[in-house]
């Protein structure tokens, strides 16, 4: 059985108080629980500050392009279903530069984990305002504020069909550890947005103000999750942010509906060829 | 040549006379001029049938099946002396029947002949191919077995014998109209073992053949039909294809499966290409290989999706932000769609490196007939794929490790002891990142390194024609064909001329291109496009002592060989 500092590779170098460094170690922590080795994992990355993570985290990585994130996770997932296949972008990566991938994994239901570290800023590239960012957040590349309404990732998901749409905060591991574990375990695409401030850039949206700002959807015990009406209606309301398990559905996984042979990946297919069958395809031909 | 409205039939009617030709024992090369619309607009199609094997387009035709006038105000002017025309429609009433300048013109009812007959005007093209196998005497019962593979298992005995019927009815009414001078028989011959297909086909079955598994597309003309045909077909050997949002996801999605150990391609043409570029250069970063088949299309832009051109070529060998290792193959037959598909696969492999397969729309969608292709002389070379054994005895493992031809062992995710880093950054030897400018330069030469050593392993330029001639043709990809022709019109004419034939574009093949350039006094370089890519290359990499004269179409069209040959002849005379 591993331990978490078989998944630490290195101490991450991001700026004290960064929400990395929760998700990170939660990230660790799902790991051991759910019993992975860091040979069977890969996580696959985006780019920018969350980019990084691959450097510090013991797994086979892939820091991917900006905003190809998912289309590389499936390709991965898809050839190797006995991979774990995590995926990590940021709001940047994942709701602007990458959106349309991220819409059609939605749909397609790949088992995959999600996460998207929310900051409402690109950060890595010094500030600059992003698709979460608020209307008229200031910024260097809105220094009059933005005119623009923030999308809202939630919502999205869930409209274009996700089957795991949950959202954690990266000041809290241990209950973001409990997400990606159940996200990890979900049969299907699991999409877990993070709440995570950067302590650089964004003076607004600060590690306070998401404590302040946020709320667990178990704190109401009657709030089904399995119910899309009750979650559309809870991501819509208007205040606080709520966090945790927001919906899950049991709908088949895109591996379960196409891999011809589902014992035998198509990374472990012998090459070479069967002539007589091959044949048999050219007469067709004649 | 067949000509009518998209919507009337004319591919349906072609495809089906294409390969009634082929069962004869006829070489078939088909030409296929479609607007990309479903309905209305203009379309041909040509058939060619010879003894000799043929590659491309005639200069002219000998027996025209017009579904309408407009087709013959369009093509008339191509018909060949003792050509036959047979038309639907009175619009030519003036020129038919009768004999001019020694071309037949018919008028054919054959919507009328269907109506009447059959209350459909459906069965016109069974009527139309039962007139053009009285004309080129084809045999009945190869044409009735055709038949029943095209309509017995989807619409029933029924609609077989109505089909029959019309062929039957076609075939009278064409003996009743047309003189035994104006017949073009084809004596049919023995059908050897030869498959018709097409360029996307022919890939897709090299795809299969060299062990793909995993291919990821979005739909694009004139590239969809290697998809099409491996989706039908992957499922029976633990393949699996994917229909991604963009082409962007597509050669991203192909790049992940391939990183995780499966042989991974897509396919895709004009904008798609553009699309790719950005992964195209992390596949060069990363080290990952990765077959893209490219079947050019008119551009730029939306351009033309049906049509052929070859202005794609600088978009592969200069495309991509970087530097990086790329090998660009030109099939220049149907044949070499097959081979350079599996040598593209190998290639990518063992040097870990992205491969383009580029092809043209002539090639990708028109049916030719092939010998068939030999499955026992596939070979599959994953290059230095690692065994999870190997993996085990080595102390620490380096994805990059710096090596004298520049190739790293290649361990995948799931193996133990293989832990390592794909990295879009520059990295270092493990993978990670690293912005060390001496890590930087040693990368470089790392990567670049192995263009060099794949040098050993690529098809070399082929020389056809009169070796001792001082005229030099050079040519890649479909005008394979037309140039050939061009070379024997231009000996009649007392002009020899030998012909180089590109098959690797990059890395460029300096050393065989410079020895032909040496040997010329005259070099015409032969393009499907407006600004002479191939040209600019070629005097981008080699010396040459002397101007090069570009013969160049833009027209949408491919060539037909007398383009070439007049023009040569004009330049030397």
């Amino acid at each position: 059985m591993k331990k978490e500092k078989d998944f630490h590779l290195s101490d991450p170098t991001w700026c004290r108080g960064c929400g990395l460094f929760g998700i990170f170690a939660a990230l660790k922590k799902a790991a051991v629980t759910l019993a992975l080795d860091p040979e069977e994992l890969v996580v696959v990355t985006g780019i920018g500050c969350h980019g990084r993570l691959n450097n510090h985290f013991e797994a086979y990585g892939f820091h991917a392009l900006h905003g190809r994130n998912l289309p590389v996770a499936s390709g991965v997932k898809l050839s190797n279903p006995a991979l774990s296949v995590v995926g990590i972008s940021g709001d940047g990566d994942a709701y602007s530069i990458g959106l349309g991938h991220f819409i059609h994994a939605l749909r397609r239901n790949i088992n995959i984990t999600y996460l998207v570290v929310d900051n409402r800023l690109y950060a890595l590239t010094q500030g600059q305002t992003s698709p979460t960012s608020p209307m008229g957040y200031v910024s260097v590349s809105a220094p009059y504020g933005t005119k623009e309404f923030p999308l809202d990732g939630a919502r999205l998901a869930l409209a274009s069909g996700g089957t795991f749409i949950a959202r954690g905060f990266s000041g809290n591991p241990k209950q973001l550890a409990s997400i990606i574990e159940k996200g990890m375990t979900h049969k299907g695409f699991s999409f877990i947005e993070v709440l995570s401030p950067c302590v650089t850039h964004n003076k607004v949206i600060t590690t306070q103000w998401f404590r302040e700002n946020i709320v667990p959807v178990d704190e109401d015990p009657r709030y089904d999750p399995k119910n899309r009406t009750e979650a559309w209606k809870k991501l819509s309301s208007e205040g606080k942010i709520p966090v945790g398990l927001i919906y899950i559905e049991d709908k088949p996984s895109y591996e379960d509906l196409v891999l011809p042979d589902k014992e035998h990946p198509v990374v472990f297919n012998d090459l070479h060829l069967d002539i007589e069958k091959i044949e048999k395809i050219m007469e067709k031909f004649q | 040549m067949i000509a009518g409205k998209a919507g009337d039939g004319v591919l349906f009617t072609g495809n089906v006379l294409a390969k009634i030709l082929k069962r004869q024992g006829w070489w078939v090369s088909t030409y296929r001029d479609f607007p990309s619309n479903i309905r209305g607009e203009p379309t041909n199609y040509s058939i060619r049938a010879s003894l000799e094997k043929v590659y491309g387009r005639a200069d002219d035709v000998d027996v025209f099946m017009a579904f309408d006038c407009g087709a013959v105000i369009e093509h008339a002017d191509k018909m060949a002396k003792e050509g036959i025309l047979l038309c639907d429609g009175i619009g030519i009433a003036h020129m038919a029947p009768s004999r001019i300048d020694s071309r037949t013109y018919n008028i054919f009812p054959l919507r009328k002949l269907a109506r009447e007959n059959f209350k459909s005007e459906i069965y016109k093209n069974m009527i139309a191919l039962g007139a053009l196998s009285h004309i080129l005497h084809l045999n009945f019962r190869v044409i009735e077995g055709i038949i029943s593979e095209v309509f017995l298992e989807r619409k029933g005995k029924k609609i077989v014998e109505e089909n029959i019927r019309a062929l039957r009815l076609g075939c009278q009414k064409s003996k009743e109209m047309v003189g035994t001078e104006d017949l073009h028989p084809l004596m049919e011959r023995k059908d050897k073992d030869r498959l018709l297909l097409s360029g996307d086909e022919a890939i897709a079955m090299g795809a299969l053949a060299a062990g793909c598994r995993y291919f990821a597309a979005y739909p694009i003309c004139p590239a969809t039909e290697i998809w099409q045909w491996l989706a039908v077909h992957f499922p029976n050997f633990n393949g699996l294809v994917v229909q991604t949002e963009d082409e962007l996801a597509a050669l991203n999605m192909a790049l992940g499966a391939s990183y995780a150990g499966a042989r991974a391609m897509t396919s895709t043409s004009g904008p798609g290409g553009s699309l790719m570029m950005e992964a195209f250069s992390l596949a060069g970063m990363a080290e990952i290989p990765v077959v893209i088949a490219h079947i050019q299309r008119v551009g730029p832009s939306t351009g033309m999706p049906t049509k052929t051109e070859q202005s794609d070529l600088d978009q592969w060998i200069y495309g991509a932000h970087g530097e990086f290792p790329r090998i660009v193959l030109s099939p220049g037959t149907i044949e070499e769609c097959f081979d350079f598909t599996i040598k593209a696969f190998n290639l990518a492999e063992v040097y870990q490196c992205p491969v383009v397969l580029l092809t043209e729309q002539d090639y990708g969608q028109n049916l030719r007939t092939v010998r068939k292709f030999d499955m026992t002389k596939v070979k599959i070379d994953r290059g230095k794929m690692i065994s999870q054994e190997q993996l085990e005895g080595i102390r620490d493992y380096k994805r990059y490790r710096f090596t004298p031809d520049g190739v790293s062992s290649r361990a995948l995710p799931g193996m133990k002891n293989g832990l390592h880093m794909v990295e879009s950054n520059e990295h270092d030897e493990y993978g990670y990142r690293d912005e060390d400018s001496g890590n930087r330069i040693r990368m470089m030469q790392k990567r670049m390194k192995k263009l060099e050593s794949a040098g050993k392993d690529l098809v070399l330029p082929k020389v056809w024609g009169d070796k001792e001639s001082r005229i030099g043709i050079i040519g890649f990809g479909s005008t394979f064909g037309p140039i050939q022709e061009a070379v024997l019109q231009l000996k009649e004419k007392g002009i020899r001329a030998k012909y180089m034939q590109m098959k690797t574009i990059w890395p460029f093949p300096r050393k065989k291109v410079g020895e032909f350039l040496g040997s010329c006094e005259e070099v015409f370089i032969v393009e499907n496009n407006f600004s002479g890519q191939l040209s600019r290359l070629i005097r981008s990499q080699v010396q040459v002592p002397f101007r090069i004269k570009n013969i160049l179409n833009y027209s949408s069209q491919a060539f037909r060989p007398q383009e070439i040959s007049a023009q040569i002849q004009k330049a030397v005379q």
